[in-house]
């Protein structure tokens, strides 16, 4: 037997780099795989640019100016260098550089494959396959500061439906996001698994909004309302009722609702002929959040997205008690 | 039943199964048997004694948690047109505005409204003991849930026209239930269940005599009305069809966009003098006030600092001043001829945020006034219009900085400072790119160093998008200890396993031909076999490693030549004196009385001992100088005595650098030329 030290630990790097390791289909975010899973969780976020300095995004403010929206595709190779840099760090000597060269191929083809899982509803199985092209946007808007929680949708086609429609979330047109962030108060930056042919922006749903449609004239305002079906939701036939405010002097805006209620009664439909409730009230104030339509060269004014239902069960029954 | 995406369902009320307050819970039980004769035991015989528990249930009461409040609406501290819409608050605890009783004893009816007041209704009054926050003879039963709280003192007459009357207080509260996994992360509700208390004024925008909108300036409070409900109307008076909107006299101060910033940032006296007064003089709505406000001139660049401080204030200010600045405005009434029979309210208010109805601006209108591009598309000047495809679209360009230098692959050019110092331009291209990936391309082949990413571009500057890219991970890596921590155990395991693996496996076959093919290695081969060394040498360390060293040594001898005496008499130059050698009394008593040779310097001028010095030590100098140079040159005169050392003899490199006697020489030979 020939044990020959010098040209063993000199041959080294050559039987290293020989080595070929394949990627490992990832089953469970805890498991590990070719690299540790904390750390495959925390490359695979760093991927999708979590982390990295707003001037590394947008290098000049007069590329993203006030009030806009700018879209973009991502770059690939920008984010594998940032993977290598993450990385390097450690590598001490030729013997790790080797083995990481020979391991980089599987880690890459992982990670590929992870992000699409970084934002998987709890429970749904997991994405096989890897990213394609990765796409997205960034908004600069007081929108994004004064509405939070800005629904995005983005589609790969356009939908038949209209701009109106509801989708839901499994709809097979309907792209994924990849991530959806406030980088800053009044900055969101959206990624798209792909490159979308119509995205939807919409006003937030918790947000929904309760008013009238008001014009001012001159000094006086006035307001006007389309009466509900209570359970089917849909406007009634016939003109809008005028909105009553209070008379008195100094109340201005300050709504007169037992006036209103009883207009309401002249529309059975309402509900409100056996006195109005709560929830039959709010039903037909609501007003519908505004979706804009990117991608798409005919916009729909007023779109009508929600249906919501009059529920009359007090509550669930962990509450209940006899008395 | 569960709430499907893009539906949510409305309830009319909530109510808890306890309101909040003190509790008491009585246990009693009643046995009954029958004895071993038959006879029946009454309760005496089997009493057991009733168990009673405190329980208490707390609901706010003065301050609602902020963590409580999912959203407002309109956006706090923001300004827009607000006119048609209803403010509203949605709180994330279902049954909250039903925990405690307003008053009147029934379920249905809840203790929380929301009402809108303009500048001068209503005094907002905050951090006052709890005590202090409810009108003057009303009694809250119970523990207060915070040592201090905000009121709003309001008389009778504004109760009359703006608050809520008895019965729609139930028709402006109610619950709702949405799908929560259809909403974003950020917002953050557990169960998808929410209360809404929408208030019941329109925030509408004020009109100057001329018929101009004019912004007004509202705040929203959630208000206690527990104890309170009597002093609400019973019932509205009479409605009318229209509502006349709030009248405010605005003297238009014109302003350049220069004054503008000094408002803005208050470092001018002048120009705060005309903030405060704004401020000061609280215009009444409904009625005529005269308001001296700074009016901005309707400049696109204004414009945009407007917007840019309101997303300041978002970010920078905590939550605290934020709710004192908003409430500073309504701290007084507007003094009007209310008479003493107009009684003032005090009502407990919860939250409150303020906002300002003016203007267009809504989510609809911000979101069709984008600019809306691909990155790189530089801001276009309006009148050229909006669409980046518009050939008259030009650039602004924005006072005081070059133009941006951006070209179409998406690098921009910018300045960078390279490791000789230099000033240079070089191009950068973040991860965003203006134009399709290229997906097809073969993927980057794996650095090792930032520099390995540097890329120099035909026009000679440097790309320096990727060792940027490659230096932000490493930072990134770095700057979490964790991962560092983790990239480092999976070298230590991972790589040091895959090392010992290499270096076996071509060993693997000389060692079957001995072991067998069957044997394995294991991981631990190398313990093992450190420990098997370690054992070897020490059973018998005499053998491998040998004795010990001796604790001490002799040293080393002197070299001393002939006898310590005569050394002495050598050393002390006794040896003119004829000492008798080997005699140390006569050498001691001799050296004793020989005279130290000395130069006699005293009583010389200062010329004359120069010279006598210079004489003395010249003609030592000149006999060494002497023995030395013919020291040196002796091999070349040797080699060569007629003619003396060439050129080729002479090796610069014999004397590497300059020592003492080089010194030496040169001070001689200035003392010949001086």
């Amino acid at each position: 037997m020939k044990l020959d030290g010098p040209t063993l630990v000199s041959e080294l790097p050559l039987t290293l780099s020989t080595q070929v390791y394949e990627p490992v289909v990832v089953t469970d975010d805890d498991a590990d795989s070719t690299m540790p899973a904390s750390l495959r969780n925390w490359l695979v976020q760093l991927r999708l640019l979590n982390g990295v300095p707003f001037a590394n995004l947008v290098p000049d403010t007069e590329l993203l100016p006030e009030e806009s929206i700018r879209w973009f595709y991502l770059d690939r190779r920008w984010t594998d260098a940032l993977v290598q840099g993450a990385l390097s760090v450690g590598t001490v000597n030729s013997d790790d550089r080797t083995l990481l060269t020979a391991q980089y191929d599987a880690i890459r083809a992982e990670l590929d494959q992870e992000e699409r899982n970084v934002r998987r509803p709890a429970g749904s199985p997991r994405y096989g396959g890897t990213v394609d092209a990765v796409s997205g946007f960034i908004l600069r808007s007081q929108a994004v500061a004064g509405w939070p929680g800005l629904h995005v949708r983005a589609f790969n086609v356009d939908p038949a439906e209209g701009d109106t429609a509801r989708y839901p979330e499994d709809d097979p047109r309907r792209m994924r996001l990849l991530r959806l962030d406030r980088l800053a108060p009044a900055v969101l930056f959206c990624l798209f698994d792909g490159i979308p042919t119509v995205v939807h922006i919409e006003e937030p749903r918790q947000g929904v909004q309760f008013g009238f449609d008001a014009t001012g004239e001159g000094t006086d305002l006035t307001a006007t309302l389309r009466p509900r079906d209570k359970t089917t939701f849909d406007y009634l036939p016939g003109d809008p009722i005028d909105v009553p405010f209070r008379s008195a002097e100094g109340a201005s805006g300050v709504v007169d609702i037992q006036a209103l209620q009883a207009k309401f009664a002249d529309h059975p439909e309402t509900g409100a002929v056996d006195g109005l409730d709560p929830a039959e009230y709010a039903l037909q104030l609501i007003r519908f959040p505004w979706r804009q339509v990117f991608g798409d060269p005919q916009s729909t004014p007023v779109p009508q997205v929600f249906q919501p239902v009059v529920q009359y069960a007090e509550l669930v029954g962990t509450f209940r008690v006899d008395r | 039943m569960t709430v499907g995406e893009g539906q949510f369902f409305l309830y009319s009320y909530l109510t808890p199964a306890l309101k909040a307050g003190h509790y008491r819970f009585t246990t009693s039980q009643q046995l009954s048997a029958t004895a071993s004769d038959g006879s029946a035991l009454d309760a005496t015989d089997l009493s057991v004694s009733g168990l009673q528990t405190h329980l208490d249930v707390t609901a706010p009461r003065y301050q609602l948690p902020p963590d409580q409040v999912l959203s407002t609406y309109p956006p706090a501290n923001s300004e827009g047109s607000y006119g048609s819409r209803l403010p509203q608050i949605v709180m994330k605890r279902r049954t909250l505005p039903w925990e405690r009783d307003a008053g009147t004893g029934d379920d249905k009816m809840p203790w929380l409204a929301l009402v809108v007041i303009a500048e001068g209704e209503a005094e907002l009054v905050l951090n006052r003991p709890v005590a202090e926050c409810v009108t003057p003879g009303v009694h809250l039963d119970g523990a207060p849930d915070v040592p201090q709280g905000s009121y709003l003192s309001v008389r009778k007459s504004v109760i009359d026209k703006i608050f809520p009357t008895q019965k729609d207080v139930p028709l402006l509260v109610h619950a709702r239930e949405v799908d929560i996994t259809d909403t974003e992360m950020m917002m953050g509700d557990d169960d998808g269940f929410l209360a809404v208390v929408i208030a019941n004024r329109l925030p509408v925008p004020g009109r100057d005599p001329a018929g101009d909108e004019v912004p007004v300036k509202y705040l929203a409070c959630l208000v206690n009305l527990e104890g309170q409900i009597p002093a609400l109307l019973p019932e509205a008076p009479a409605a009318k069809l229209s509502t006349i909107l709030p009248l405010i006299e605005v003297e238009y101060q014109p302003i350049k966009v220069a004054e503008y910033d000094h408002i803005k940032m208050g470092n001018d006296p002048a120009y705060q003098k005309t903030r405060i007064s704004a401020d000061v003089a609280a215009p009444l709505a409904g009625a005529v006030a005269k308001v001296s406000a700074a009016k901005v001139s309707p400049d696109p660049v204004a414009i945009g600092q407007t917007r840019a401080d309101q997303w300041d204030l978002a970010g920078a200010k905590s939550a605290e001043s934020v709710y004192v600045e908003m409430a500073a405005p309504f701290g007084r009434i507007a003094d009007v001829s209310a008479g003493r029979f107009d009684r003032t309210y005090r009502f407990p208010v919860l939250i409150h945020w303020s906002f300002t109805s003016t203007g267009e601006t809504t989510f609809q209108t911000l979101m069709e006034d984008l600019d809306n591009g691909l990155l790189g598309t530089l801001p276009g000047i309006r009148p050229f219009g909006d669409n980046a495809d518009d050939p008259d679209r030009t650039p602004q360009q924005l006072d005081g900085r070059p133009p941006l230098e951006i070209v179409e692959t998406g690098h921009v050019g910018l300045g960078q400072r390279t490791r000789l110092g230099d000033q240079v331009r070089c191009w950068y291209r973040g991860p965003l790119l203006a134009h399709p990936a290229d997906t097809e391309a073969p993927r980057l082949p794996l650095a090792h160093a930032s520099d390995q990413l540097r890329i120099v571009v035909p026009d000679g500057r440097e790309d320096l998008s990727l060792g940027v890219a490659f230096e932000i991970g490493r930072l990134l890596a770095l700057s979490s200890p964790a991962v560092v921590t983790s990239l480092m155990s999976w070298r230590q395991n991972g790589y040091q396993v895959a090392r010992l693996g290499t270096v076996w496996s071509g060993l693997v076959g000389e060692l079957g031909a001995f072991l067998g093919a069957d044997f394995a290695i294991a991981g631990d081969l190398g313990v093992r076999f450190g420990r098997g060394l370690a054992k070897a040498v020490t059973s018998s360390p005499n053998d491998v490693l040998g004795g010990p060293r001796e604790l001490l040594t002799p040293g080393n001898p002197l070299p001393v030549k002939g006898l310590p005496l005569d050394l002495v008499i050598d050393g002390y130059g006794l040896a003119a004196a004829k000492v008798p050698r080997g005699d140390l009394l006569s050498a001691l008593e001799s050296l004793r009385v020989t005279p130290v040779p000395r130069l006699p310097l005293t009583g010389l001028a200062a010329g004359a001992l120069t010279t006598t010095v210079r004489d003395e030590l010249g003609g030592v100098l000149d006999v060494t100088l002497t023995h030395l140079t013919k020291g040196a040159l002796a091999p070349a005169l040797e080699l060569n005595p007629v003619l003396g050392p060439t050129a080729a003899d002479w090796k610069p490199a014999a004397r590497p650098h300059r020592d003492a006697l080089d010194e030496i020489l040169d001070s001689g030979a200035k003392e010949d030329e001086s």
